[in-house]
């Protein structure tokens, strides 16, 4: 059997044995070792390679944003910002048809801006608002739904641990990443917001009516929120601004939301000990995997599998669209059976060459030579005049400008190669926001949804069954917003460009 | 025994977790005095500028310290995730298994899980005794790398240890289902 063909088999045989029940991460570990033994007819190289793999994995700077965003959701929790993020969004919404639900949204978004994982935000509010949803009269698998889809904007919107570990995996700028995924998780909560007004709608009896609050008395519950902007603005905004790394970022989080619990009087010893523990399992149940994910792939490496696939998908001509859609489809099926950071450890080194070898055309050559033209005109680059409107007309007239030409102008030529490296990052990030976000859909369908079963743990008297019938109509809004998503990148990118 | 690896790998978890504090803060810390010194730097403080750009700065040899400080983190993280059943798995089939088979095939992915950590501690054990031999240090802080990996084999040593025991009590578990450990609350994501 060719290095190729064991390589290609390892995966069908990976899935097997996950489905057999093995640890994830203890399933790529053996697969990782036992393909490098396999193909290089020696266990030496796969031990030699562990004596400094597990250590350096452990170590990297750059994983180490993970336990420390962890750290900071779970000093969220303890903050108590729940409750006062659900009496703001509340003070707002509450009186409207659905209302209480759409607060719940709402609050989970906002605690979301500070927690970077979905369970813990869907745990957190649950907490909080599903007493209030009861009290207000909305019916039991409404309620539980509408938290547990409200859950996952705690990693849709930054700061997100998936999508930490998605632009280590493919190299990508963390910043960047938590840039575009912004309005996609706005879009999220407000398409959830709609979700709830057309249910209710639909369904009359599942939700009661709740009186008015005071515009004064909304005004103090808003006021009530600035450590959850503050904490949000200091950590994305200090990360993007290039005040401080991706790492720092998270710990500045940490600290702060630990700060908050602290002054907020909600900081116990016992409690600090319980978020530690926590912390400690999460970490360490994500750092297996991604030891298990670094030796499959080194194994996958040495096959050249993942390479030969993508040329091979790109040899195929399909339409660049077709093998996304696939894709996606693909996370939607497997993403009702498994956890979302298992599937993005799992495939991501095998799709992302792929998609990485297609070209989505998603900025023209042109556009990318214009905005420097442009730059160079706002930056009050002296240019001959003549050259510029010269310059300007090729472009117009749908002519790339040659190295010289820009040269002649004063500028910073635009080229080829660069557009392509243009190309593939916005492709990558692009690429990155709809995978968080069908993975995402992931954590709500049904039958293996975490999500689910933690909002259904938290209220033991709606049966999980009409839980799964009312989360349908949030996970159609899921797909809707794919499909925009799709159909519409510079919605994800304008950002960018 | 069980309030011996319990109490074992909870010690473990908070060691870790006051190393990831100690990090937090220290990071903070440095954060704070790069800004301070880039702020005596900028000129416009004057005398006050010129000793913050004398006396201030970032902890020095940071980033070292975050990788030395996380790497045992995780490892002393490994002991508690083992028996509170916290590693990812898919258990779409177990419901549609007979419950003696879904025991058998935890008590087996258990001992696998636990080998798995021996060997990652062996290998890491012969790491070290090579870091030792060839006396490598850090960049800045001219700190010995054999410390971290020591520190790290140590929590390993721990990993393994409550790994053997998790495997021998899911084996206990299999004849006779009466649960002697977590069935699984899982990790948070």
């Amino acid at each position: 059997m060719s290095a190729f063909a064991i390589g290609l088999w390892s995966f069908p045989v990976l899935l097997a044995l996950i489905f057999l029940r093995a640890p994830i991460g203890a399933a790529m570990f053996l697969m990782g070792m036992g393909g490098l033994w396999l193909i290089t007819g020696s266990p030496d190289m796969a031990l030699n390679l562990l004596k400094g793999e597990s250590y350096s994995t452990f170590s990297s700077y750059s994983l180490s944003i993970i336990p420390m965003f962890l750290l900071m959701g779970q000093f969220a929790t303890l903050s108590g910002m729940s409750t006062s993020l659900f009496r703001a969004a509340e003070g707002w919404l509450g009186h409207r048809k659905g209302g209480v639900a759409m607060a719940s949204v709402g609050a989970c978004a906002g605690f979301g801006a500070i927690c970077g994982s979905s369970l813990a935000t869907a745990a957190t509010m649950g907490r909080v608002a599903l007493p209030e949803l009861r009290r207000y009269g909305y019916s039991g698998g409404f309620a539980t739904a509408t938290l547990a889809a409200g859950g996952t904007l705690g990693i849709l919107i930054p700061p997100s641990v998936i999508l930490v570990i998605y632009a280590i995996l493919t190299e990508q700028n963390i910043a960047s990443l938590f840039l575009a995924a912004f309005v996609p998780g706005i879009l999220a909560a407000i398409g959830y917001m709609l979700t709830i007004a057309i249910y209710v709608r639909v369904n009359p009896t599942s939700a009661g009516v709740k009186a008015r609050v005071p515009y004064a008395e909304r005004l103090r519950a808003l006021l009530e929120i600035w450590p959850v902007i503050a904490v949000f603005g200091l950590v994305v905004g200090g990360i993007y601004a290039g005040w401080f790394t991706p790492t720092e970022g998270a710990a500045v989080g940490a600290a702060g939301t630990g700060l908050l619990a602290l002054v907020r009087g909600n900081m116990t010893w016992a409690l600090f000990q319980q978020s530690i523990i926590a912390t400690a399992i999460s970490s360490a149940m994500i750092f297996f995997i991604i030891l298990g994910a670094k030796l499959y792939n080194s194994f996958l490496a040495l096959t050249q599998m993942p390479q030969e696939l993508s040329l091979w998908v790109v040899s195929q001509g399909y339409a660049p669209l077709t093998v996304l859609i696939l894709i996606l489809v693909f996370y939607l099926v497997m993403g009702c059976l498994m956890d979302s950071l298992s599937m993005i450890l799992l495939t991501i080194p095998i799709f992302w060459p792929v998609m990485a070898g297609l070209d989505f055309g998603l900025i023209s050559l042109l556009d990318m030579q214009a905005a420097r033209l442009a730059q160079g005109i706002a930056d009050g680059v002296a240019m001959a005049p003549d050259l510029l409107a010269a310059a300007q007309t090729k472009l117009a007239e749908g002519v790339p400008l040659a190295r010289d030409e820009f040269r002649a102008l004063g500028l910073r030529p635009v080229t080829q190669a660069m557009h392509a490296d243009f190309n593939t990052t916005l492709t990558a990030i692009w690429f990155g926001i709809l995978v968080l976000i069908v993975v995402e859909v992931g954590l709500i369908t049904p039958p293996v949804g975490m999500n689910l079963f933690i909002i259904n743990a938290l209220d033991r008297t709606t049966p999980i069954t009409a839980t799964y019938r009312a989360v349908m109509w949030f996970v159609t809004s899921d797909l809707i917003r794919v499909a925009i998503l799709v159909a519409f990148p510079g919605i994800t990118l304008f950002l960018l460009r | 025994m069980q309030i011996v690896i319990t109490r074992s790998a909870q010690l473990m978890a908070l060691l870790g977790g006051l190393v990831l504090c100690l990090l937090v803060g220290m990071t903070c810390i440095s954060i704070l005095g790069r800004a301070l010194n880039t702020v005596g730097h900028g000129g416009t403080l004057g005398a006050l500028g010129l000793w913050l750009a004398a006396y201030t700065g970032p902890v020095k040899g940071d980033y070292e310290l975050i990788e030395a400080g996380i790497a045992f983190a995780i490892f002393a993280f490994l002991p508690i995730c083992q028996l509170k059943a916290g590693h990812a798995r898919v258990d779409l089939i177990a419901t549609a298994l007979p419950a003696r088979l879904n025991r058998i095939l935890t008590a087996f992915w258990e001992g696998v899980l636990a080998a798995i950590i021996i060997v990652i501690g062996w290998r890491l054990y012969l790491g070290f005794l090579e870091k030792i031999d060839n006396g490598q240090t850090t960049f800045l802080l001219q700190m010995p790398v054999w410390w971290a990996y020591g520190a790290s084999f140590l929590a390993a040593l721990v990993a393994g240890l409550v790994g053997v025991y998790c495997a021998l009590m899911r084996l206990r578990d299999v004849p006779t289902g009466t649960p002697h450990m977590p069935t699984g609350e899982g990790a948070e994501l």
